[in-house]
């Protein structure tokens, strides 16, 4: 549906998106993940066709966008940004204020809010102003402003981050109601890995505005030593031993299946050997396998095992566990 | 003491009578100034509006030209269109040399950069997320424009007020391109300037009691509009 092709963005001269290819299908979900700072919002803007690439194109339904959307594409298009805004008005006024750019007839407007406000359990905000909402409630309420509208794709830029677990969790649900009542694309920027992992059917990591070859967690953006060969690099309060030519600024790739998890230290050639408390454990959506997460102290690493794995060790949160890996597995971009 | 005391009971006996050289001149100061605010706010907030959104090579400089006619004197920008308008000057066929539509000039050439350099600075003070939500919920640019006015509203309501303020107070502009003429070009401003001179102290006095009751009507009269915008 929407499709970027060799597309380099700058801003001040500074490329900070470079992707040869990025396609988000017509009815798919599409997470995507990475620090702060790695191209994330930016390539959100793009698909929102808020902003023209410096170079490459956009295609929507395989037809090049001009470098000024016109307005009937980029109605088909919404973004909740990250920090969301409501205008000032009531959160009603807020909701039909999309609805009423496209002319949609009050009857039909009453509906869709009504439809909304069910689902997201928005009724008792209906009358208010943004200065009465929390930091959850405005949230909770621009996705619902974009929701209204709906458009054949949504883009939201961290859509869970003012939103308690139990809020996040209704997002979720909404959203997964919206796709199966009709033909939706979405694309989540988040970098909270476990909503990405339980809900979304395609994850791809960005860092420093590139994707990334490898899974997305146990991304550490680092300072490396100049030299040849095997480095102790400090990512927070541990040292990750990585084999590398390159010195400066790198995003360090630590892949979950390859780190080796064990309850006590055993011998063996990884040449990082970490010990650390679990604290917690996500069943990743679309197989048997567990995804561990632990405190390496204060630093978070995440491991793939399978669950049969999981249980034989008895990987519980709260249990002390140590994670193996070689210092070649580490890989560095 | 006295001479004050005169001067203010003629005032009132004046403005009690409705003395129609007084009202006279108020009606001209009036629409003078109505029209001229209309024609600075009209091109003043739109541009006020583009230079504080768009990026171009050239805005820096543009907003200092604006923000540096704030400060330009007005008997400078009165002589500049006397020389413009005067039988001899390129725009003397137009025969507007001692009119009120003269005068309007020299009040939009003098407002102009009170609207375009205020409302840049109330746009600019509105979250930079308004703009882009309403884009991102299918806003044209006007939309979009109209969007992020009414989140200025008041800020916005003030540069109309500072406009009106600038015109309605103006006098050395008026003088030079409207040149005084009874019933014709005499504002406010210039009638106080006349009669203080001619010694009339009442007269001026009743007609500066005039200009004060302008200011404050249409300032009270924006503060209502405001408040009913407040919802």
């Amino acid at each position: 549906m929407l499709e970027l092709r060799a597309v380099r963005h700058r801003y001040a001269g500074r490329v900070v998106l470079d992707l040869e290819q990025f396609t988000l299908p017509r009815t798919g979900s599409v997470a995507v993940v990475g620090h702060n700072g790695a191209g994330k919002s930016t390539l959100l803007r793009l698909l929102a066709l808020l902003e023209a690439p410096t170079e490459g194109r956009i295609s929507f339904d395989g037809t090049a966008v001009p470098r000024r959307a016109p307005a009937s594409l980029r109605r088909r298009v919404t973004l909740v940004e990250q920090r969301p805004i409501l205008f000032r008005g009531t959160v009603r006024e807020n909701l039909e204020y999309g609805l009423r750019l496209r002319d949609v007839g009050r009857a039909a407007v009453n509906g869709i809010i009504g439809d909304l406000v069910d689902r997201l359990g928005l009724a008792p905000l209906l009358d208010r102003r943004r200065h009465e909402l929390s930091d959850g409630e405005v949230q909770r309420v621009a996705v619902a402003r974009a929701l209204a509208l709906r458009t054949d794709v949504l883009l939201l830029d961290e859509p869970a981050s003012s939103a308690d677990r139990a809020a996040a969790g209704a997002l979720y649900r909404a959203l997964a109601l919206e796709r199966a009542a009709r033909p939706l694309a979405v694309c989540i920027a988040s970098h909270q890995l476990e909503d990405a992992y339980r809900w979304a059917d395609d994850i791809r990591s960005l860092a420093e505005g590139r994707l990334s070859p490898v899974t997305p967690e146990n991304l550490f953006r680092v300072d490396l030593p100049p030299g040849d060969g095997v480095k102790h690099v400090p990512v927070g309060s541990i040292a990750i031993v990585v084999m590398t030519d390159r010195s400066g600024p790198a995003v360090l790739a630590v892949p979950p299946t390859d780190i080796f998890v064990s309850r006590e230290r055993v011998p063996s050639s990884a040449r990082n050997v970490l010990t650390g408390r679990v604290t917690g454990l996500a069943i990743e959506h679309r197989g048997a396998g567990v995804h561990v997460r632990a405190d390496m102290g204060g630093v978070e690493l995440i491991a793939a095992v399978t669950a049969d794995a999981a249980r034989d060790l008895a990987l519980t949160p709260g249990a002390s566990v140590v994670f193996s890996f070689k210092a070649s597995a580490v890989q560095v971009f | 003491m006295d001479f004050l005391a005169e001067g203010l009971r003629r005032a009132w006996t004046l403005l009690l009578a409705g003395d129609s050289e007084v009202y006279g001149i108020a009606l001209l100061t009036l629409k003078v100034a109505v029209v001229a605010t209309a024609i600075s706010c009209t091109a003043g907030l739109p541009l006020g509006y583009f230079l504080a959104t768009r990026v171009f090579w050239g805005r820096r400089a543009a907003l200092t030209v604006v923000n540096t006619a704030l400060a330009f004197p007005t008997v400078v920008v009165g002589l500049l269109l006397y020389g413009l308008l005067s039988r001899r000057g390129p725009l003397g066929g137009l025969g507007w040399l001692y009119t009120w539509q003269a005068i309007v000039i020299g009040d939009v050439l003098l407002a102009l950069p009170i609207a375009a350099a205020l409302s840049a600075a109330a746009v600019q003070g509105v979250d930079p997320r308004i703009r882009r939500t309403a884009e991102t919920l299918g806003a044209g640019p006007w939309r979009a424009a109209w969007t992020v006015a009414r989140e200025a509203r008041f800020a916005l309501a003030a540069v109309i007020t500072a406009a009106f303020g600038q015109v309605v107070a103006e006098i050395g502009a008026a003088m030079i391109v409207g040149g005084n003429i009874r019933g014709q070009t005499r504002t406010l401003t210039t009638a106080v300037a006349l009669y203080t001179a001619q010694g009339d102290f009442g007269l001026a006095l009743a007609l500066g009691l005039v200009l004060v009751l302008l200011a404050l009507v249409v300032n009270i009269a924006l503060q209502v509009l405001q408040g009913r915008g407040n919802a």
